[in-house]
C-alpha cells in the first residue's frame, strides 16, 4: 500500500471506528479532495485509493454517503464507488455470518461445523473475493483514463455477487438476523439498494455485451489484454 | 479469517512485445481446426505443437537456463499461457510438465533429477503425468495405498493409479506413494519420479463419455525404480502435493478452457443480436474480465514466493462455475439444434457433455469449499 493510501485509510478508519461518523467529519477531514490533484490544492489520491476509502465506508457505516463526498455524481464514477461500496458491505456480512456460524450451537455443535453451512459460507467468500478484486481493478482502469469497459464488468460482477451473497449471509443467521437489533440488516439492505444503483443487471449486461458483440469473438480478447496490458 | 489478498500483475518488460510474438507464434504454428477442437484445449494432446513450442523457446519458460529454460518471470509466463489457452491451442501433451512437474523437481528436486529432466521437458520432448487419484483415493487424497518400499536396489513400487490424464503419452509420473509401511493418511507419504517405460507398468485407456482417450488406469506390478527417484524428502510427499495442487489450481485453464465457446457464440450472433442475447453475451464477458483479474492476482501471489492456496481454490471454483453456466446459459437463449453440424453447435454439444468434469478434475467443487471454508476459520 503506498503512504498515500495507509494514510487515509487511518484517517478513514478512525472516522469510522465507532459506527457514529458523519459526513461532515469526512468534509472536514477533506475526503471531498482526494481526487483532486495536489497542485489543485487536493490530496492527489488515485482511484484504488477511492475504493478503498469507500470499500471500508461499506463495511463499517454503508448508510453514510461518502461516496457522493469523493466521486460525485457522474454514472460510471458512481457505478464504480457502488462497486467498492458493495465490496466492504458484503465483506462485513460475511464477518458476521461467520461470526454467528462459529457461536450458534445447534444439533450439539457450532453451525459452522455443518458442511452444508460452511459450503455456503465458502461460495459467499468467493463472491466478496470477485468482488474486491473488480473494485481494484476497475479503479485501477479508471486512473488510467477510459474504464467503461472495465466499470461495467465490475458493477455487473457485484450486482450477481451482492444478490448471491446478501442471501446466503441471512440465510446462515436464521431469524436471528432478521431483526432490528441485530446489525446484519444495515448491511443488506444496502446491498439491495445498490444492486439497482447506477445500472442494474440488464442495463449493464446490454451495455458490455454490445461491446462486446462489437468487436467479434477474437477481438473481443484482443481487446480485454490491449486494455489491461496499457495499465 | 484469511480473505483473497489481492497482489497487482506487474510483469517486467514489455508485456505488448511478448503477446504480439506469441501470437505470431500461433499464427504460424497452431494447427486450423474447428471451434470444437479448440475447446478444452489443455486436453488436447498434439505432441508435434508442443515440439514446436519447445523450439521456439515458449516452455521451461521461467526455469533457470542452465536447465534449458529461459530464465523469464512468472507473469511473461502467464501471459504465454493465457494467450495459448485464449486461441485455444493443443497444449496437453506439455502441459503437466510445463505447469508443475518441472516446477516441483526445480523446488524439490536434486540436481541430477533437474539435469535429467528439465532440458527435454523445456525442448518439448519429455511429457509427464499426475499419479494421485487411486481406486480408493479420489477426493480423500491422503487414502493414497500404492506403496514403494525401499530395497537394495532402489523402490519397489506395487499399487495402481487412476483417471490419470495422458499417461498414454508421457514419459514420465510423479507418483505419490505410500513409503512408510503402516503409515496412515498424509504422513509416511512421498513423491517418486517413474519413467513410464519402466517394466511392471501397465497403462490402460478409460475412454470418457464423449468418446474421448485421455484418462487412463496405470499399475504397478513390482516396479524398480532407482533411489535417486525420490522428489524431495522423504515423507514430505502431503506438503510437496499441497503445494503442488496450488500451483495446479490457480492457473487460466480453470476459466479460459472453454473460451472458444464464447468466441463463437459472439461470432454466432453478429452486431446486431436481440438485447437477450447480447446480455447473455455481456453476463458472460463480466464474468470473464473478473476471473482473469482474479487469476492473474493468484498469479502474482505465485510470483512473490507464497502459496496461494485458498486463492486459488476460489478461483478454480469460480472458474469451473463460470464454465459449466455458460454452455448452460447458450443453450437456454439460443435456439439451436446440437446436430445441425454448425460451429457454435458442435462446441456447445461437447462442452454441455464434459463440462460436468471440470468441477471435478483438480478438486471437486466441494473440496474447494471445504478449502475456502477453513481459510475462513469456520470451526
Amino acid at each position: 500500500m503506498s503512504e498515500m493510501r495507509t494514510q487515509l485509510v487511518e484517517t478513514a478508519t478512525a472516522l469510522l471506528a465507532d459506527g457514529t461518523a458523519t459526513i461532515e467529519a469526512f468534509a472536514e477531514a477533506g475526503f471531498g479532495q482526494l481526487l483532486t490533484p495536489e497542485a489543485e490544492g487536493g490530496f492527489g489520491g488515485d482511484w484504488g485509493d477511492a475504493a478503498e476509502v469507500l470499500r471500508l465506508v461499506g463495511f463499517h457505516q454503508p448508510r453514510l454517503d461518502v461516496a457522493a463526498l469523493i466521486v460525485g455524481d457522474g454514472q460510471l464514477d458512481c457505478a464504480l464507488a457502488t462497486t467498492a461500496l458493495v465490496g466492504g458491505a458484503l465483506q462485513r456480512a460475511l464477518e458476521l455470518a461467520i461470526d454467528h456460524a462459529n457461536t450458534r450451537v445447534q444439533f450439539g455443535k457450532p453451525l459452522g461445523k455443518q458442511q452444508a453451512v460452511q459450503q455456503s459460507l465458502a461460495l459467499m467468500a468467493e463472491e466478496v473475493a470477485a468482488v474486491a478484486v473488480a473494485a481494484q481493478a476497475a479503479a485501477k482502469a479508471r486512473d488510467a483514463g477510459d474504464a467503461a469497459f472495465e466499470i461495467g464488468c465490475a458493477k455487473l460482477r457485484a450486482n450477481r455477487a451482492a444478490g448471491i451473497g446478501g442471501a446466503i449471509a441471512h440465510q446462515v443467521h436464521g431469524a436471528i438476523g432478521f431483526t432490528q437489533d441485530y446489525p446484519l440488516h444495515h448491511y443488506t439492505a444496502k446491498l439491495v439498494e445498490w444492486r439497482s444503483a447506477y445500472g442494474n443487471d440488464a442495463y449493464w449486461a446490454e451495455q458490455v455485451g454490445t461491446f462486446a458483440l462489437s468487436l467479434g469473438g477474437a477481438g473481443l480478447w484482443t481487446e480485454i489484454t490491449r486494455r489491461s496490458d496499457a495499465l | 479469517m484469511q480473505g483473497f489478498a489481492i497482489h497487482a500483475f506487474d510483469p517486467p518488460g514489455d508485456s505488448v512485445a511478448l503477446r504480439a510474438e506469441i501470437r505470431a507464434f500461433l499464427a504460424e504454428h497452431q494447427p486450423k481446426g474447428s471451434a470444437a477442437s479448440r475447446a478444452n484445449c489443455w486436453q488436447v494432446a498434439d505432441p508435434e505443437f508442443s515440439r514446436a513450442l519447445g523450439k521456439a523457446g515458449w516452455l521451461g519458460f521461467t526455469w533457470p537456463t542452465q536447465y534449458g529454460g529461459h530464465g523469464r518471470h512468472l507473469l511473461e509466463r502467464y501471459i504465454v499461457v493465457e494467450e495459448l489457452l485464449a486461441a485455444g491451442a493443443p497444449v496437453a501433451a506439455h502441459w503437466i510438465g510445463d505447469r508443475q512437474t518441472g516446477p516441483l523437481i526445480l523446488r524439490y528436486g536434486t540436481e541430477e533429477q533437474r539435469e535429467r529432466y528439465l532440458p527435454a521437458m523445456a525442448r518439448g520432448e519429455s511429457f509427464a503425468c499426475i499419479g494421485l487419484s487411486e481406486p480408493g483415493a479420489g477426493s480423500d487424497l491422503a487414502s493414497v495405498r500404492t506403496s514403494a518400499r525401499r530395497t537394495r536396489e532402489g523402490w519397489r513400487i506395487n499399487g495402481q493409479k487412476v483417471w490419470t490424464s495422458g499417461a498414454h503419452h508421457a514419459h514420465t509420473m510423479l507418483a505419490l506413494v505410500r513409503t512408510q509401511e503402516g503409515s496412515e493418511r498424509n504422513a509416511g507419504l512421498s513423491q517418486l519420479l517413474v519413467d513410464l517405460d519402466t517394466p511392471g507398468i501397465t497403462i490402460r485407456p478409460i475412454i470418457d463419455l464423449a468418446g474421448v482417450h485421455h484418462f487412463n488406469e496405470v499399475f504397478f506390478d513390482d516396479v524398480l525404480v532407482p533411489e535417486g527417484a525420490l522428489v524431495g524428502a522423504e515423507g514430505n510427499g502431503w506438503a510437496q502435493v499441497t503445494a503442488e495442487l496450488a500451483i495446479e489450481r490457480s492457473g487460466p485453464e480453470r476459466y479460459l478452457s472453454s473460451h472458444a465457446l464464447l468466441v463463437a457464440l459472439i461470432d454466432h450472433l453478429g452486431p446486431n443480436a436481440d438485447p437477450a442475447a447480447r446480455a447473455l453475451v455481456g453476463r458472460a464477458t463480466a464474468d470473464l474480465w473478473t476471473l482473469r483479474q482474479m487469476s492473474m492476482s493468484v498469479t502474482a501471489k505465485l510470483a512473490h514466493g507464497e502459496d496461494p492456496v485458498v486463492e486459488a481454490a476460489i478461483v478454480k471454483d469460480l472458474g469451473n462455475a463460470y464454465e459449466q453456466e455458460l454452455p448452460r446459459a447458450v443453450q437456454d437463449a439460443i435456439a439451436l439444434d446440437l446436430l445441425d453440424g454448425s460451429e457454435l453447435s458442435n462446441v456447445l454439444h461437447l462442452l454441455l457433455l464434459t463440462s460436468p468434469s471440470f468441477s471435478l478434475r483438480g478438486g471437486t467443487k466441494e473440496i474447494l469449499r471445504g478449502i475456502a471454508a477453513r481459510g475462513l476459520g469456520l470451526r
